[in-house]
């Protein structure tokens, strides 16, 4: 255990993306007052995957490794969309999945948003229509394209959702 | 015997239905007008899915089965069509009335339901659990999947086979070099060509360094749910640090499209990364044996015994763990090249646990092995009509593929991925177990959905 602390010690801090910390000091005093408002501070996403291939579930785990640590930015996963501003909503929307998508949208308290990640929600990426997917009917507020995207075009993506956010 | 698979295909006249064995394949024809055939469920609790799954697209009856509720057809899905039959061509159907599931549950005094998911509290692929508990004890769980059922078989057929290749190497995204190498040695094979030794090497080693990654993610993700946080710190840094190598050799963080007849790796980058990564392994190794409370959750819980995993066929980390030495690495080709078959005993999650970091121990030191820089020219021919299986072993274990060509085209497409089977045997596993070790098993398993859902 000792060997851990003396470990811990050397290696520091490893989070990365200062390029982010400047633009969210900057989003942070533009958006200051909507962020107070809408967020009461903080945003707090349920993330719901309606049919991918998973890996865009990998990526937005990822969000919380060391390197992206996301919630140093006030951005966290919650696990009720009763708890949500955002969902953030992955898949092709499968003819399993559709009411439990709408369902938990419905859950959450208004006021709310759809962030969409990965081309499968907006026309279903590689992937083509079958009889086994219905496809995406919820409105989207904004849209993270890529197969999947990276944590940093995840993170990119929210935070341009933040800027442009009325 | 050990049950690989079994499905169906329409041949227009007739149905068939093909039982994957380990050591034989069994065909049997089946009558269009009266679509019955024997059920295999009772002699291999594996083929229950497997035969729901038939019934629900074919519209095949098994007679015999102790299980005939629809499987991929959940409440709302139309129940009357067979959407893998030739004569089904529709893209759309309608949602019909609800019809209510019926799951297993069992009854008693003070017996009560937990019903967890589709959706659940963290970042997870849908599927649901259904727990019956007397307390704190789990006396039954049902796993209920399909949430994510895209209906992959049929969307390929009819394609050209290289058009099919975006597609099946996102069936599963954190196996999708599993895949691409599967679907490359059945296009090999429809070829008539052999894939070069040297381009092989270059394949099995995107192969172990994408287990690497998921192996490295299990492994912080076991201890965190065991309330261990430290280790998730410690392993998602190093699997994020393998999957940015991945992005590097690749191009793509997950390999998606990797697998070509043309593949150029840098070895320099990945060798050093490996080295690297040998030590902090090590070091895990070291610093996790150490903690007491770790080894507290992790033995005697979620227990797969050597007999239950036989009788379910189980494949991969699952089978090893309990015993059993089943690897489709296990061939001269790759013990050439260092690989060294990784198992345990008494198949708890601290064997699964240990497993997987002698697997990550021992696929470093296979892609040192496999270092080349030889260049052999390789073409893909164009492709005879036929029947093509392949199997890989992918990071969950045993990756079954077939495909039939009939005039150039993909005539019929199957993928049985390892967690179909697995996931089968894995509700054996939490009896007794408390609700709070479900993460835990579930996570020493860490099986796909997106895989099996198809």
């Amino acid at each position: 255990m000792l060997r851990f602390w003396e470990k811990r010690i050397k290696t520091g801090i490893l989070t990365e993306n200062p390029e982010f910390d400047k633009e969210l000091e900057q989003i942070k005093k533009q958006i200051k007052d909507k962020i107070k408002k809408h967020f009461a501070g903080s945003l707090a996403i349920r993330m719901v995957d309606s049919g991918s291939c998973n890996a865009c579930e990998a990526e937005c785990n990822a969000l919380s490794n060391p390197y992206y640590d996301l919630e140093r930015l006030g951005i966290h996963f919650v696990a009720s969309p009763r708890h949500a501003d955002v969902m953030l909503l992955s898949g092709v929307m499968t003819m399993n999945m559709y009411h439990h998508a709408i369902d938990c949208y419905n859950q959450m308290p208004s006021p709310k948003w759809v962030i969409a990640v990965g081309d499968c929600v907006k026309d279903l990426g590689v992937f083509e229509k079958t009889y086994a997917i219905k496809g995406n009917d919820l409105k989207i507020d904004y849209f993270i394209p890529g197969c999947p995207p990276s944590p940093k075009d995840i993170i990119k993506g929210i935070l341009e959702f933040l800027k442009n956010f009325e | 015997m050990r049950l690989i698979a079994r499905f169906a295909l329409d041949n227009t006249e007739h149905f068939e239905i093909i039982d994957v064995f380990d050591k034989e394949i069994r065909r049997q024809k089946v009558d269009k007008q009266n679509p019955i055939v024997k059920s295999i469920m009772p002699k291999y609790p594996s083929a229950i899915w497997m035969e729901r799954k038939i019934r629900d697209e074919f519209g095949i009856e098994f007679e015999g089965a102790f299980d005939k509720r629809p499987l991929v057809k959940h409440e709302r899905f139309p129940k009357n069509i067979f959407p893998l039959r030739k004569d089904f061509d529709k893209k759309d159907v309608e949602f019909d009335e609800y019809k209510p599931y019926k799951y297993e549950e069992i009854e008693g005094d003070n017996v009560f339901v937990v019903p967890v998911g589709p959706i659940h509290a963290g970042i997870i692929e849908p599927g649901h659990f259904q727990f019956s508990q007397a307390g704190e004890e789990i006396l039954h769980l049902e796993v209920r999947h399909y949430y994510k059922y895209r209906g992959i078989e049929k969307m390929v057929e009819g394609k050209k086979p290289l058009e099919i290749k975006k597609i099946v190497e996102r069936i599963s995204g954190n196996e999708s070099i599993a895949y691409q190498i599967a679907f490359m040695d059945i296009l090999a094979q429809a070829s008539e060509t052999e894939i070069p030794n040297s381009l092989k090497q270059k394949y099995y080693t995107l192969l172990e360094l994408e287990r690497i990654i998921h192996h490295l993610t299990d492994l912080g993700f076991i201890p965190n749910d065991a309330g261990f946080a430290p280790a998730l710190a410690f392993m998602s840094k190093l699997s994020e640090d393998a999957r940015r190598v991945m992005a590097k050799i690749t191009g793509h963080r997950f390999g998606f499209g990797a697998i070509k007849e043309e593949l150029s790796v840098d070895y320099e980058t990945l060798v050093d990364f490996v080295n690297y990564l040998k030590k902090e392994v090590e070091f895990f190794e070291d610093w996790t044996d150490d903690i007491a409370s770790l080894w507290d959750r992790f033995n005697t819980t979620g227990a797969l015994s050597r007999e239950k995993a036989i009788k379910y066929g189980v494949v991969g980390v699952g089978a090893r763990a309990s015993g059993i030495k089943i690897d489709v690495r296990d061939n001269v080709f790759y013990k050439n090249f260092g690989y060294k078959m990784q198992f345990g005993v008494k198949g708890e999650v601290g064997d699964r646990f240990k497993v997987r970091i002698k697997e990550v121990l021992n696929s470093i030191e296979m892609i040192k092995n496999f270092k080349t820089d030889k260049k052999e020219k390789y073409i893909l021919n164009s492709f005879k009509d036929g029947e093509y299986m392949s199997f890989v072993e992918s990071s969950i274990g045993e990756l079954f593929m077939y495909m039939k060509i009939k005039n150039g085209a993909v005539e019929r497409f199957y993928a049985r991925d390892p967690s179909h089977i697995n996931w089968q045997a894995f509700h054996t596993t939490i009896y007794k177990d408390i609700i709070a070790d479900f993460p835990l098993i579930n996570k020493s398993f860490d099986l796909s959905y997106a895989g099996n859902d198809l």
